[in-house]
């Protein structure tokens, strides 16, 4: 039982940091530059994103008996198109400022290859809790990724961090962080997402390399230490 | 004989997982509809006072079918029933999405008044708004000019415009 909790947490976990969509994979990059002009815009994308993976990801895993090898590709794209176009009807209905916001993105969640990416390589191979549990994952992982794009993008570019304007539900509150006049407007535009994106990868690839090299060291280390106590081995051998 | 009952199977099975979609979405556009409608119908309203004023209500509303752009006109009346002009609302899209405008012409001068946009579902939506439909509001720029970063979505609007203008004409001559 322990096992199997451990295995799900793993499952869950993969998406938000080995195996995330965004940052590591580097998949579902064109909404990720065009929908983190502010926070919220990105938590609403990435709501929108990660209910259409679940969906999408549960009933392939139902079907995937049923789908035959020659019509995997169009069943699966039928199954995404339709979760986007529900998606899309009541984005439209009940969050018209998000709808309004997001535009046409919306619309392209059904080519966004994380999406068909995620139904061929596990849920047609997993069943249903796991790939339940893999969709969620992923969707927080791409969530949690365009919103700290979108944070650096609103704070620098706008100069201040607001709330409420797109979930109206929610009380409006802004909260000015840099000086009017000091914001720097390029990381409003297409021009700063390439920017903060390309920052964020940078500092992830130092990370890791610094992890690797880390290692390598250590191993390195390890092993020159294991040789030193070998030779002073054979030495006290040649000794007795 | 196997080979034929394979290809029986896919394609019901097709069949059923379009059907379904096809159920599920009519579901949710039943659900939806009246909804969207409403809303709408209230971004009418608000861009009909955006361009009138506080007071100007619509008095009448007729579909138009001679026009490619151009579905509805609405009459808008204001204080004591006073007649303020006409609102046409344009609906196109290009391979960019779609816009639909609500393009207002005062009795008074006979002339564009101002427009408001009702839907904006462009690639570059905001890019749109901000470098080709607000100056063009402030009349900071010609409706010829073009050359923005939007400029396909920017000629759609410019075409509605257009086209706006002419079932204005025609109306204010009869």
């Amino acid at each position: 039982m322990g096992k199997e909790k451990g295995a799900t947490k793993r499952n869950f976990l993969k998406g938000i940091v080995n195996e995330n969509p965004l940052l590591v994979s580097i998949l579902g990059t064109c909404p990720a530059l065009a929908t983190t002009k502010s926070v919220e815009a990105a938590i609403g994308m990435g709501l929108l994103f990660t209910i259409v993976l679940v969906c999408s990801n549960v009933l392939v895993s139902l079907l995937r008996k049923l789908i035959s090898e020659e019509i995997r590709t169009p069943a699966y794209i039928v199954i995404i198109a339709t979760f986007v176009t529900i998606v899309k009807m009541l984005t439209n209905a009940f969050l018209p400022e998000l709808y309004s916001t997001l535009g046409v993105f919306i619309s392209l969640i059904v080519v966004n290859c994380i999406v068909l990416g995620r139904a061929e390589a596990y849920a047609s191979k997993n069943g249903v809790f796991d790939s339940f549990i893999d969709a969620l994952g992923m969707g927080a992982g791409y969530t949690l990724a365009i919103m700290l794009m979108a944070l650096f993008r609103e704070i620098l570019g706008t100069g201040a961090f607001a709330f409420g304007k797109i979930f109206t539900f929610i009380p409006y509150f802004k909260l000015q962080i840099i000086p009017v006049g000091y914001e720097i407007s390029i990381f409003q535009n297409p021009a700063g997402a390439f920017i903060v994106f390309a920052t964020i990868l940078a500092v992830i690839a130092f990370i890791k390399n610094r992890k690797t090299e880390l290692k390598t060291i250590k191993e390195r280390e390890e092993k020159i230490r294991k040789q030193q106590e070998a030779k002073a081995l054979a030495a006290q051998g040649g000794n007795k | 004989m196997a080979n034929k009952k394979h290809y029986i199977i896919t394609a019901v099975t097709l069949g059923v997982i379009a059907a379904s979609s096809g159920a599920l979405i009519g579901v949710a556009n039943l659900v939806t509809r009246n909804q969207i409608a409403l809303i709408e119908k209230n971004k009418i309203k608000a861009g009909i006072v955006d361009i009138f004023g506080e007071f100007a209500v619509i008095s009448k509303e007729e579909s138009v079918s001679d026009y490619k752009y151009v579905n509805y006109v609405y009459e808008v009346s204001g204080d004591n029933d006073q007649f303020l002009g006409y609102a046409y609302r344009t609906s196109g899209s290009n391979m960019y999405g779609k816009i639909s405008l609500l393009v207002g012409f005062a009795y008074e001068t006979k002339a564009l008044k101002k427009f408001t946009v009702v839907v904006n579902e462009q690639t570059y939506a905001s890019t749109l708004v901000d470098k080709y439909i607000n100056p063009l509001n402030d009349k900071e720029i010609n409706i010829d000019d073009v050359s923005c970063g939007a400029t396909y979505g920017a000629k759609l609007v410019r075409e509605m415009l257009n086209e706006a203008t002419q079932a204005s004409t025609k109306k204010w001559k009869n």
